[in-house]
């Protein structure tokens, strides 16, 4: 890539060299993005072999097997990595009996990247899937066949190809947004000037929105994924926080700039400004329910920071946390029934649930702090950060079948994950 | 560029190959092109230079310029311009730290030539965003109880860190307590 240009230190050279290395990234999001396609399945009946929805979910008993390769192992690794982690899939050696379901993957590296995958029932014996890949990246290509892999199994849409955003702690005071995929590889970092807090996808996952302190300036900004160039959606005096997105793109945001910090809304362009509350205190953190209709947001209005939900047009608002003097970063599940929020409970930050329309609280975290809830757009998993090993780190809890993974790196501070919507 | 390009091609295909077609390597033009905007920034605070190197050279009344006088006229500014404290998860100014802010006040209205940023920070117990906005309430306690003592409100800007600039990071209460804090920094530059 163009070092030449890397090199020249002029602020506005290094600039562009980074937005074309950001661009390679931004391209491969973009192009799955515009790439949707049918999965075609071999039987004109679906067949659903693990049902996500029941209460007792089996695991399918499921073998992979690899051409036998350095590559074709990678492959294997991955996809069996992304599966296992469903809690869905029991692998079974591909030379024993038992699996329903075998996973034939033929790896030909001859001129680049070929694969082809070929899906088998063995109860009914018969192939369901057969399909061949291209490509000369081997983790898009793995969480792909992943996808379809799981798309077979159970009928819905894998998460394997989205991402997620994230904050790392550089130097002091200083906090870059990156983005990574959903097992915390490929790490890019998408603005590294400044303190960055708050960020939110819009729901398309075309655009990043995030706030970022520079100059002693709280702005929110706008990054365009396709075209990679970022935009001042929102400035004023004092201290702009963008909350989330709106199915019909709307944005939600606190802003200080008439003294306290109140909820607005605004479009993508930064127009149409629209004011919400008018409480005094601090309001903060507004997140739109999936449909829209309700926001959920952070009020001190009561003397201690709770969860409040109010309808879009700030009509309807409602207390929804009442236990405990601390309840703050409320998170939307996809299904809108659930809000997952952050709760202080001896001493420690915990993280929470609680149906969206009041009562049945449920605590998810017991060890250390434990912050910055995010649901998967499939909603069976949740992003937060947590520092009960140590440094601040992401974790994804499988919420369907009780499980943790860590993913990112111990040797960095990692926090504050969105997870992505499906790019489309 | 090239490799990169044809890379993105092939992946575009990756999604819904069901049967194998040649991939477009021919067709890719030799770079991808990469649109650029340079952010266009207001600009109000970039005369502001928030440095705090300046409080040893700020001229103090009844001290020398800085120079030899330079230790004493530091000690005396910074012993002036104090952190205000506050408890936690609160943003009223405690009654034990008013003494403190009338001395800047008055301090302020003796040095009609300085200007200062009022800094709010948070321990970390809270959670990031709800502190940024608590910083920023502190700041602005502190502002307004200056504001009311008669120093004018344009001489003074708030910025909120929240939890991000810690002083200290030990888990105690005696750590928790210096980072609960308004700090000011001295600016000599006028704010427009």
């Amino acid at each position: 890539m163009k070092t030449g240009v890397r090199g020249q230190g002029s602020g506005i050279r290094t600039r562009k060299a980074e937005f074309r290395y950001h661009f390679k990234l931004v391209l491969l999001l973009i192009f799955f993005t515009l790439a949707p396609c049918p999965l075609p399945l071999a039987s004109s009946e679906a067949k659903i072999y693990i049902d996500i929805t029941s209460p007792g979910i089996r695991q399918l008993p499921f073998s992979i097997h690899a051409s036998n390769s350095p590559t074709a192992k990678e492959i294997e690794s991955i996809i069996k990595s992304d599966l296992e982690f469903t809690g869905l899939f029991s692998f079974v050696d591909p030379d024993l009996r038992g699996a329903e379901l075998i996973a034939d993957i033929d790896v030909d590296v001859s001129g680049g990247l070929k694969v082809i995958l070929s899906l088998k029932d063995l109860v009914e014996n018969r192939e369901v899937l057969k399909k061949r890949y291209i490509a000369s990246s081997i983790r898009p290509l793995a969480h792909s066949i992943s996808d379809d892999i799981y798309y077979v199994a159970t009928g819905g849409s894998g998460i394997f190809r989205t991402k997620l955003s994230y904050l790392v702690s550089t130097t002091s005071g200083r906090k870059e947004l990156r983005l990574m995929d959903w097992d915390g590889k490929t790490s890019v970092s998408i603005t590294s000037k400044g303190l960055t807090s708050s960020h939110s996808w819009t729901q398309d996952g075309k655009y990043l929105l995030y706030s970022t302190e520079k100059d002693a300036r709280w702005k929110i900004y706008i990054l365009d994924l396709m075209k990679f160039n970022e935009m001042v959606l929102y400035s004023s005096a004092g201290l702009n926080l963008v909350g989330g997105t709106s199915p019909d793109d709307l944005i939600s945001f606190s802003s200080s700039k008439e003294g306290s910090s109140e909820i607005y809304l605004t479009d993508i362009y930064g127009k149409g400004l629209k004011k919400l509350t008018m409480a005094l205190g601090i309001d903060v953190s507004p997140v739109f329910s999936p449909d829209g209709k309700r926001i959920a947001f952070v009020s001190d209005r009561g003397g201690t920071p709770q969860i409040y939900t109010m309808d879009s047009n700030g009509m309807g608002v409602r207390r929804l946390t009442f236990e405990g003097s601390y309840n703050t970063s409320p998170a939307w599940s996809p299904d809108g029934k659930w809000i997952s929020y952050v709760g202080r409970i001896n001493g420690k930050n915990q993280i929470f649930m609680v149906k969206s329309d009041a009562g049945d609280v449920r605590q998810l975290t017991f060890n250390g702090n434990n912050e910055n809830p995010s649901f998967s757009p499939d909603g069976l998993f949740l992003a937060y950060d947590s520092d009960r090993d140590g440094k601040k780190g992401i974790y994804i809890r499988r919420l369907h079948i009780e499980g943790d993974r860590r993913i990112t790196p111990r040797d960095i501070n990692a926090s504050s994950p969105k997870w992505s919507p499906y790019f489309k | 560029m090239k490799k990169l390009f044809i890379v993105l091609l092939l992946v575009m295909t990756v999604g819904c190959a069901k049967k194998y077609t040649k991939p477009a390597e021919k067709t890719a033009p030799p770079e991808a092109p990469v649109k650029e905007e340079m952010v266009t920034e207001d600009t109000k605070m970039d005369t502001m230079r928030v440095d705090e190197r300046v409080v040893g050279r700020e001229e103090v009344p009844g001290g020398g310029t800085a120079g030899e006088g330079t230790l004493p006229a530091d000690d005396q500014v910074k012993s002036i311009f104090r952190d205000v404290l506050f408890d936690y998860d609160k943003y009223d100014i405690k009654p034990d730290a008013r003494p403190a802010l009338d001395a800047v006040a008055a301090y302020l209205g003796q040095n009609q030539n300085i200007n200062i940023v009022i800094e709010g920070h948070c321990d970390d117990r809270g959670t990031n965003e709800y502190n940024l906005a608590l910083g920023e309430r502190r700041a602005k306690s502190a502002k307004n109880y200056l504001t009311s003592l008669g120093v004018s409100p344009d001489r003074m800007i708030v910025i909120t860190f929240g939890e991000e600039k810690p002083l200290c990071t030990a888990q105690n209460e005696a750590c928790w307590q210096q980072n609960r804090r308004a700090h000011f920094v001295i600016v000599k530059s006028k704010f427009q």
